[in-house]
């Protein structure tokens, strides 16, 4: 019954990269003081661009309006002043603000057909990251938690799932690993851009060795009387951080690496770090990036805030797409841009917009996503779905169908009652055409 | 006896101070008090005679310094201090264990730590994370009765029957942590309380429990009648009974034109709210409450004429709330979810007592409290006794220790009837629980590891679990001299978030795991991991220099010996072997600098399995 399954029964899919040579290339350079992150990278880059499909969610918390973003209503009352603007792909238009978004709208599917319930926030925040209506007695693990238990390596020294942003709110409902446990559990960065906390030793490397070594000998006296089992617990997991601490691959969360130029081109701003990190994380082999964007709760000033949250967004988004297809891992991974439920058509009497489940919008990008498209119509006045309806479980398998994870697999919860990877739902497959 | 009587008037004193009644304190039932002592060794008895049965042979008899330490974190929380650990060894005292145990339960510590307990309880699994606004009030509520005794029985009654704003009434914990939801309360509650597993009958029955979907459905029919509110302050919520039919809200948003055609009285198209108000009593149920009135125009009436038409209706927010708003419970349609579903009556699956028809929100809950803290249910002293022995032992009679019920078997069924029947006879007293666990020799024994057979009987020694958030927060601020509440400025920021500003608080959110998991399953993580070895909190508290704790002992302790002493005692609260006294004093030598290498050992201690486990 101990946590520590160390994925016996994962499909590895991901697994015939050679890891194993990776990381001997890696310390190899290393050690003879030559390391070159990229260098490394490329020589395995190729295997695991065939191999390894990812995703990287990009949540936009709070519930973003669907009219100030890519469904807008110019000249409408709904639409208020928000302009719609043209885009790469003929005939699609979305909000004005979304101009770098609009450059590479030919590789972007837009579903403003998302309908939902859930219309308050930590409801609707659990359910558009499990596909499961929050329950006590349940934790249902996030979808990309997941997606990484069917898809990453059994032998990692980065975590499987990397959550980005929103400081200390790291836990958000559903995001967790639930009932698969720790080895899934997403390692929170709150300042991309900065060593994660606690990754940075607070003594230097020979030290931080010798002490390592110092506790595993003190170890053996618990483990003589009577903490055998905790003892083996509690080495397998001090392995992993030391592994983390030491491994040349925490280069990964500096950006220093970058170009001045590539960095410039995600924006100087959280999200925008937090894209470009997500960027270097996929290319390092993790199968999960989340990246949150806060304060689209927009129940008064709408149009002003929305505008501001976009001049962050809009760039990293486009910068993203633009950097994964120029390093050839746009086809194997997934980019999905959503929140929690879009908002009110109505402007209220402070010029907000409040919570609206009816219909909202989600980008899928990447993945094998066919892109240049819309799914799903809203009525003239955007108060709700002419045709298309897409559920949260039709969305949660249109993921699975791109990174090829069969939804109806069940995995068994601490009752012993299998769950679903998602409950219902079908692909969307227009998406795919 | 005569221990006994002195915490009743402590009990009082505490009870007239917090204006608790006191009624509460005083015993009162109809079989004698079951004492602690002999239960303990009836339980050790039933225990001993099946393991011996099984051909298991018990390990020996833990030593003082173990004993001191296990019951120190499990009663208060606390690591015991190196002069605690001292003067427990020396003492000469027979009885100086079962005086330990009555000392402990005395200080304010154990209600503090259990209170924590129960936070984790009730708030870990939320749905609703508003919920935790009032956490430390529900804290404080929980510690004060616990530490006068406040029978477990009238604090479960308190938690289902509560109403009235969240941080006043903490004892609303429960019913917010599930947003008010019926069937949510019915099944935290039922998981919780009696330690049973109804959930998943919520959409079926379960192919092997005895308990059937209807049954489950009969349970939430006790709770349909809970709102919660937002009050006038930002970010507060209460508790509400409604016991009028909300149900003209939700015919409002799905048949607007129906609505305005209802209520239009001059046939103008739009209602206003006096056309609202009057002509709303005509429809079944009772009128809409003028404040209610006043919010649906205050959402709904956007271009501000003071009248209210079919399209501004469709264009209404979505309520917060997304439910029925019936006063009876409906059970869906599993073929039709769609459909309203069936009317249910409250009904107590246990006993299958039903309180009535068209009970009161607060009839209605006083009837399932009742029920539920019966001495005839079985399954509410069961399921307390199974938690706080799986707390202190490391594992239930049940696992998981929430999913008990007919269908599950006990291991040693009688020693668990023994404790519960003894905790009932003592007016559900948990201290009384908690003193008779401590005194059984079954939790004095030794720690080791779990026989590896799924059948195996457990309890032929402790389980060294890992300890919970709290206590690990507690040991390493002890240790390293650090005190909780020294951040003055922290008041000042305020605001009702300003609990996620604590230390404590902040610690929980990396450490904390919900209690009802079983301990087998918790073997810590990566974060936590990094933060022993490379936090800075810890490193500027395990320097060598003077003002440390560290540096203290170096400078009182010129001999090695001794020093080592001293760190094991801080740090693991014991002596350190004759082995280890060997690794470390060749580590100090190989590393040649004698600040450095204690700063070393300190830190391996403290990123050792045996500090963050029961030993």
């Amino acid at each position: 019954m101990s946590a520590f399954s160390w994925h016996e029964d994962v499909t590895l899919k991901r697994q015939s990269v050679s890891r194993r040579g990776f990381l001997y290339g890696t310390s190899a350079a290393a050690a003879v003081g030559a390391f070159n992150f990229h260098d490394v990278m490329s020589a395995q880059a190729a295997d695991l661009r065939k191999q390894g499909r990812a995703m990287i969610l990009l949540f936009m918390q709070g519930g973003p309006s669907q009219l100030e973003t890519f469904d807008p209503k110019p000249g409408t009352d709904s639409g208020g002043p928000t302009k719609a603007i043209s885009t790469a792909a003929p005939g699609i238009q979305i909000a004005e603000g979304w101009e770098e978004t609009a450059k590479q709208m030919q590789d972007i599917a837009v579903i403003r057909s998302m309908t939902n319930k859930e219309g308050q926030h930590d409801r609707a925040v659990y359910q558009m990251h499990t596909g499961y209506i929050p329950s006590g007695s349940i934790k249902h693990p996030a979808l990309g938690c997941n997606l990484a238990h069917e898809l990453s390596h059994a032998e990692r020294e980065l975590p499987a799932v990397v959550s980005i942003g929103n400081g200390r709110a790291a836990g958000i409902g559903g995001s967790g690993a639930g009932f698969l446990g720790v080895d899934y559990e997403p390692f929170h960065v709150a300042n991309p851009g900065k060593l994660p906390e606690n990754v940075a030793m607070t003594v230097n490397e020979s030290r931080f060795k010798r002490r390592l070594g110092l506790l595993d000998q003190l170890e053996d006296e618990f483990a003589s009387q009577g903490g055998a089992t905790v003892v083996e617990n509690h080495r397998r997991i001090t392995d992993k951080s030391s592994k983390l601490v030491l491994s040349p691959l925490t280069k990964t969360f500096d950006l220093s690496h970058e170009s001045a130029a590539t960095r410039e081109s995600y924006g100087n701003t959280d999200f925008g770090r937090g894209c470009l990190l997500a960027r270097r994380l996929i290319e390092s082999g993790v199968t999960f990036v989340e990246v949150r964007l806060g304060n689209w709760d927009t129940h008064q000033d709408n149009f002003d805030a929305v505008k501001g949250l976009a001049r962050q967004c809009d760039p990293a988004l486009a910068a993203l797409i633009a950097d994964l297809k120029q390093r050839g891992l746009f086809d194997k991974t997934l980019i999905v841009w959503t929140g929690e439920f879009g908002r009110t058509p109505r402007v209220n009497p402070r010029t907000g917009r409040d919570h609206w489940p009816r219909n909202f919008n989600a980008l899928l990008a990447g993945g094998g996503v066919k892109g240049g498209q819309v799914i799903g119509e809203t009525s003239k006045d955007g108060t709700g779905l002419v045709k298309d309806p897409v559920s949260v479980p039709d969305l949660f398998c249109s993921i699975c169908k791109s990174l090829e994870v069969n939804p109806s697999k069940e995995n068994m919860s601490p009752l012993g009652r299998p769950m679903k990877i998602v409950d219902g739902g079908k692909p969307v497959d227009g998406l795919f055409a | 006896m005569i221990v006994r009587s002195r915490w009743f008037s402590v009990g009082l004193a505490l009870a007239l101070t917090y204006g608790i009644t006191a009624a509460v304190c005083a015993a009162g039932s109809s079989s004698a008090p079951a004492d602690s002592n002999t239960v303990a060794a009836e339980v050790d008895r039933l225990i001993l005679t099946d393991l011996r049965h099984s051909g298991v042979t018990p390990v020996d008899r833990c030593n003082d310094a173990d004993f001191l330490r296990r019951t120190t974190l499990d009663i208060t929380g606390q690591l015991p201090s190196p002069r605690d650990v001292t003067i427990f060894s020396l003492d000469p005292e027979a009885n100086k264990r079962e005086e330990l145990i009555e000392q402990l339960l005395r200080s304010p510590e154990y209600g503090k730590n259990w209170a924590r307990y129960w936070r984790d309880v009730v708030y870990m699994p939320a749905t609703d994370i508003r919920a935790r606004i009032a956490q430390a009030d529900f804290e404080h509520w929980m510690a004060l009765r616990l530490s006068s005794g406040v029978g477990w029985d009238r604090i479960v009654t308190s938690m289902l029957t509560a109403t009235g704003d969240v941080r006043e009434h903490p004892e609303t914990a429960l019913l917010i942590a599930q947003g008010g939801q019926s069937e949510e309360i019915a099944a935290e509650a039922c998981r919780i309380f009696l330690g049973i597993q109804m959930q998943c009958a919520n959409c079926h029955d379960h192919p092997s429990d005895v308990w059937k979907r209807n049954q489950f459905h009969e349970l939430a029919a006790y709770f349909p009648r809970i709102a919660v509110r937002q009050t006038q302050q930002p970010l507060a919520f209460e508790i509400a009974s409604v016991n009028a039919d909300r149900g003209r809200g939700d015919f409002m948003r799905e048949n607007p034109e129906q609505f305005v055609r209802f209520n239009d009285r001059n046939g103008d198209g739009k209602i206003t709210k006096e056309e609202m108000r009057n002509r709303a009593s005509m429809l079944p149920g009772n009128g809409i409450p003028a404040q209610l009135v006043d919010r649906i125009f205050e959402q709904g009436d956007s271009n501000k004429d003071d009248a209210l038409t079919a399209e501004e209706i469709k264009s209404m927010p979505v309520p917060n709330q997304a439910r029925r708003g019936s006063t009876e419970h409906y059970m869906p349609d599993l073929n039709d979810p769609a459909s309203k579903g069936k009317l249910i009556q409250p009904k107590f699956f246990v006993d299958d007592s039903s309180p009535g028809r068209g009970l009161s929100d607060e009839g209605r809950r006083a009837a399932v409290a009742n029920a539920f803290t019966s001495r005839k249910n079985p399954w509410f002293a069961r399921a307390i006794v199974n938690r706080v022995w799986a707390e202190f032992l490391g594992e239930g009679f049940y696992m998981p220790i929430d999913d008990m019920g007919p269908t599950r078997t006990a291991r040693f069924p009688e020693a668990i009837d023994a404790l519960a029947k003894g905790f009932v006879s003592n007016d559900h007293d948990i201290r009384w629980l908690v003193r008779t666990i401590a005194m059984t020799q079954t939790y004095q024994r030794k720690v080791a590891a779990k026989p590896v057979a799924e059948d195996a009987l457990p309890f032929a020694a402790v389980t060294p679990t890992r300890l919970r958030a709290d206590l690990v927060f507690n040991s390493l601020f002890q240790i390293l001299g650090i005190n909780e509440n020294s951040n003055e400025g922290r008041e000042a920021m305020g605001g009702p978030r300003a609990y996620q500003r604590e230390p404590r608080f902040q610690f929980d959110f990396l450490f904390g795991v919900d209690p009802s998991v079983p301990k087998d399953d918790i073997t810590g993580n990566v974060p936590q991991s990094l933060y022993l070895m490379n936090s800075n909190a810890l490193r500027a508290a395990l320097t060598a220099n003077n003002n440390t704790r560290l540096g203290k002992i170096l400078r009182e302790n010129k001999r090695e010996g001794d020093a080592l002493g001293e760190l094991y005692l801080l740090v693991l609260a014991r002596e350190p072997s004759k082995h280890e006294i060997e690794i470390c004093q060749t580590y100090i030598k190989d590393v040649g600098q004698r600040g450095e290498a204690y700063e070393d050992l300190m830190w391996s201690l403290l990123n050792s399995s045996e500090f963050l486990s029961k030993r």
